[in-house]
């Protein structure tokens, strides 16, 4: 799938969720961050939302980013919105955390085991290294930046003056993880010579590529829903 | 046709709000020789917010869409410099020559319009000349990788070659798009699976 792929079409709320989710199955993985139940009958986006407290604006907006599509920036979302957002991107995490990357882990662990070439295990302590740092980052945004977004939202006296912390450091803090699991790619498609195995090789790369994709609108919504947000409001 | 044009897949961006002409051109285009990835967009900001993430090599647009925003298609010019611009007349427009690199109208032949094109990416091919599709990594790049994947700081680098800081960077950058592989850890692993360094080397 291409990531920057231009939808034909806009999403709209009277569309059937389960119509989106065939032209696009990877919005299971939205639909499952923002807690919404993923047997969604025959109900529209509308009713979804307003059965799940969630603003259309923000989903429409969010599932547009998962279908490649950037809508202008233009619209602003109320404080509920930004809430609903960071409550989402917590969600993500717990999807990297505890899903994603350790099912990548097992697969590299398998694949070790196959073969017992040096390269595997370098492969494997890339990989450890590389899920350290990733754990450090989700740590720090779930322990540092998210309760300074919600005290901001919440309206606590002064949070931006009484603390050191702000919006531009946040982005500025915002490290590339996608970085390193391009390199992963790159070492699977172009170099590291592993016979057959192909399941657990076809596996490990699908799963690759459902990580870069969320981890990239991951960070679109960080950049273009978060920080705008707490900039405005820093600067109320 | 230039063999060149079937081998290179070529990214071209259609800039044309009537569905009937962008999915008429879609379709001359794919039945072509050309060997190309087409992307759509209805209004010029839609384009200029796809030029934030890529570079296609070419943009078919209706001239009209430039009407009265001579000024920004010039400064993208000077930001996008490798793009080449092909205007659609539609009728009896005034000509913005200036702003095209070619031109073919409406109610040209397929194989008029699939020529107009082709010139273009002959001439595009031309000045990419010295680009390879080869990704094997020159003598001067190993040595190079060698030090990274050793720790060594581009100073110290450049310092052992003999070479200045500013050409270590530059094979660096080189090394990363040729490999796909930009931090030191999977250099590492791509050097030894190249047995450009042993195991044993590096511990």
């Amino acid at each position: 799938m291409n990531m920057h792929y231009h939808s034909k079409y806009r999403i709209n709320p009277e569309m059937k969720m389960i119509h989106l989710l065939e032209e696009n199955h990877l919005l299971l993985l939205m639909l499952q961050h923002f807690e919404i139940d993923f047997r969604v009958g025959d109900s529209t986006i509308a009713q979804l939302c307003k059965e799940y407290d969630i603003s259309e604006n923000l989903f429409i907006r969010i599932a547009n980013l998962y279908s490649g599509v950037r809508v202008a920036n233009n619209t602003s979302f109320s404080k509920k919105d930004v809430l609903r957002v960071i409550n989402f991107l917590k969600n993500s995490h717990t999807y990297y955390r505890s899903d994603k990357y350790p099912q990548i882990r097992n697969f590299i662990f398998q694949l070790k085991q196959n073969h017992p070439d040096k390269e595997l295990k370098l492969l494997e302590q890339f990989f450890d290294e590389y899920f350290a740092e990733v754990l450090e980052h989700l740590n720090y945004e779930d322990t540092i930046a998210f309760p300074y977004f919600i005290a901001l939202l919440e309206n606590k006296e002064n949070t931006a003056a009484s603390t050191n912390y702000s919006s531009d450091e946040y982005s500025e803090h915002h490290t590339d993880i996608e970085l390193k699991l391009k390199d992963l790619k790159s070492l699977l498609l172009k170099h590291l010579k592993i016979n057959d195995d192909w399941m657990l090789r076809r596996q490990l790369l699908f799963a690759l590529y459902e990580l870069e994709y969320d981890l990239y609108i991951h960070s679109l919504i960080e950049e273009t829903i978060l920080i705008p947000a707490g900039i405005g409001i820093e600067n109320e | 046709m230039n063999k060149t044009l079937q081998r290179t897949q070529q990214h071209i961006v259609i800039l044309e709000a009537s569905k009937i002409i962008s999915e008429g051109l879609y379709d001359i285009l794919y039945r072509s020789e050309i060997n190309c990835k087409i992307d759509h967009c209805d209004t010029l900001d839609e384009l200029f917010e796809l030029l934030e993430t890529k570079t296609p090599h070419i943009l078919i647009t209706n001239s009209m869409q430039f009407l009265n925003r001579e000024k920004e298609i010039k400064k993208t010019r000077k930001t996008h410099p490798n793009i080449h611009i092909v205007g659609m007349d539609c009728m009896h427009m005034p000509k913005m020559n200036s702003l095209f690199d070619a031109s073919f109208s409406l109610y040209d032949s397929e194989e008029q319009i699939i020529q107009t094109i082709s010139k273009l990416f002959e001439k595009l091919s031309f000045a990419h000349q010295t680009k390879t599709d080869d990704d094997s990594l020159s003598d001067r790049e190993i040595e190079v990788l060698t030090g990274i994947v050793n720790g060594h700081s581009n100073k110290e680098i450049a310092e052992s070659l003999n070479i200045s800081v500013h050409t270590v960077v530059t094979h660096r950058k080189n090394i990363a798009a040729k490999t796909g592989i930009r931090s030191q850890s999977g250099l590492t692993i791509y050097a030894i699976s190249k047995e450009i360094i042993s195991i044993d080397d590096f511990s």
